[in-house]
């Protein structure tokens, strides 16, 4: 079991239901009947090369990857 | 009992034991200092002292500990101190009254906080669905001076999510006061990223008292648990549209019954406004004024409203208006709360209609909560999942045509044949 390294949170007024994030990853994305992403769990170390690019995939920059240490 | 001119509705304000005991000598700053002396100077620990055996929390729902946030806020460079009295509920009118009626009591808050801090600026925000309180207010600002500290005015829209910090923030900074999402708490960074005290109005006329009458006299009141008091609006609304809201000041630990009347303990009551939960009457019965005792139980008093019904009134009914202009009062800029509260309105209202729409209830409940920039689509899910889980025998009655709706219909039919005839 690995640590935890973070959350994904959306910018909610920025999201514009584009999906690109529920596509880049689907283990913790899925989009709910509007098509906004629904976000569960906590990261481990594996996903976080994959979150990193839905978080710069998306067009609006609505999905950010929260970090334990960036927490205020 | 107190009775002040308002456009939308019936208002009364009530004499209370600590921030209501003056309401006689009309809002003027010399009655108001020849009752409360004048404005006391603390320091920040005596202050951090007063709020801590004080035991002030939050007054405009969230009810975080005062003493918590004036340590958050005191951490980092020059403060900034905002009262919130944007009143965006409309079932509430406690923030009015105490502009209306007391006040010096919340601008001295205001003013011994920002003296405490070394907090320069004190923005206070009203809302324009509310002229009389920002009227009230610009009278009393012009009494004071600007020294030591500057104070400035704001007018929210009128909208339900004006009041929400972030909100307020953002009409603060020149935008549309409209919720934004918060990756840092105003504490730390709020107006011009400096560290924001940004408390309910109620909370800083709670700060002046504890300061003004020191904690002894404040704590004399209320319970051991919870000391001093807490206003309440007991709004009641008819179908029409129309309402009365009583404002009243009341002790910590008092039953219900000390502001219901007992018909009213009789059926079920929406505790915490529109964005509260349902409490049904077997809960009623033995429930004091506590934040605590209702969050025991599952509950909410939120900023401190209370809708009682009447014979006259089924809470399928009541819950399908008020998540109707809850859904209308979407800022519509975060998509599930966009998308999911006029949904969830809808499917409400098919249940009024008859159908068994409870199991689309819940599924949409899940789906706007916690995702949008401010707790709307979360305090709306939060009312329509207690008439479910809380009030599980009334929304039976109304599928049955067992409930006053019924009741209604039956004795509309009954006219309708009597004139007939």
């Amino acid at each position: 079991m690995s640590r935890s390294i973070g959350t994904l949170r959306v910018d909610w007024p920025a999201c514009r239901a584009r999906g690109l994030c529920a596509e880049l990853l689907p283990e913790h994305v899925v989009l709910d009947e509007w098509g906004y992403p629904v976000v569960a769990g906590d990261l481990e170390a594996q996903t976080e090369p994959a979150a990193r690019e839905a978080v710069a995939a998306c067009p609006h920059r609505a999905l950010r990857l929260v970090t334990e240490l960036g927490r205020p | 009992m107190l009775q002040l001119p308002c456009r939308d509705r019936e208002l009364q304000v009530g004499r209370g034991p600590l921030l209501l005991s003056q309401l006689d000598s009309g809002p003027g700053l010399t009655a108001h200092r020849a009752h409360f002396g004048d404005v006391p100077e603390r320091t920040l620990p005596q202050l951090l002292d007063a709020a801590r055996l004080g035991g002030v929390r939050g007054r405009g729902g969230a009810g975080f500990p005062l003493a918590r946030k004036l340590e958050a806020v005191s951490a980092g460079r020059r403060p900034v101190v905002v009262v919130n009295a944007a009143e965006g509920e409309p079932a509430s009118a406690k923030d009015s009254a105490l502009l209306r009626t007391v006040p010096h009591l919340v601008l001295d808050g205001a003013h011994v906080a920002a003296r405490a801090l070394g907090a320069r600026e004190v923005h206070v925000v009203t809302a324009t669905d509310r002229p009389e309180t920002g009227r009230a207010l610009e009278a009393a600002l012009a009494e004071r001076g600007r020294r030591p500290v500057t104070w400035t005015h704001h007018v929210a829209e009128p909208r339900f999510v004006s009041g929400q910090s972030r909100a307020v923030l953002e009409l603060m900074a020149g935008r549309a006061g409209l919720p934004v999402t918060s990756w840092v708490p105003e504490a730390t960074s709020g107006h011009r990223g400096r560290p924001t005290l940004l408390s309910n109005a109620e909370t800083f006329a709670h700060l002046a008292v504890l300061a003004a009458r020191g904690v002894e006299c404040y704590t004399g009141h209320g319970t051991s648990a919870e000391p001093g008091t807490t206003l309440l609006t007991v709004t009641r609304e008819q179908d029409d549209g129309r309402r009365s809201s009583h404002v009243v000041e009341v002790a910590h630990g008092e039953p219900l019954a000390a502001v219901l009347g007992s018909p009213e303990l009789e059926r079920p009551v929406l505790a915490g406004g529109y964005h509260g939960t349902w409490v049904a009457p077997q809960q009623l019965r033995g429930l004091r004024v506590s934040a605590t005792a209702f969050r025991e139980q599952g509950l909410t008093l939120g900023a401190g409203v209370l809708l009682p019904g009447s014979d006259r009134t089924c809470p399928v009914a009541v819950t399908t208006r008020v998540t109707d202009y809850l859904a209308r009062q979407s800022a519509g800029r975060c998509g599930p709360c966009h998308e999911g509260l006029p949904a969830l309105a809808q499917a409400v209202a098919r249940l009024r209609g008859g159908s068994d729409t409870r199991p689309r209830i819940r599924e949409l409940t899940g789906l706007v909560t916690r995702r949008g920039a401010c707790a709307h689509p979360d305090g709306t899910a939060r009312m329509v999942s207690s008439l479910l889980t809380g009030l599980p025998e009334a929304v039976q009655a109304h599928l049955e045509g067992a409930c006053s709706c019924a009741a209604r219909g039956r004795a509309a039919a009954y006219e309708e044949r009597s004139e007939r005839s």
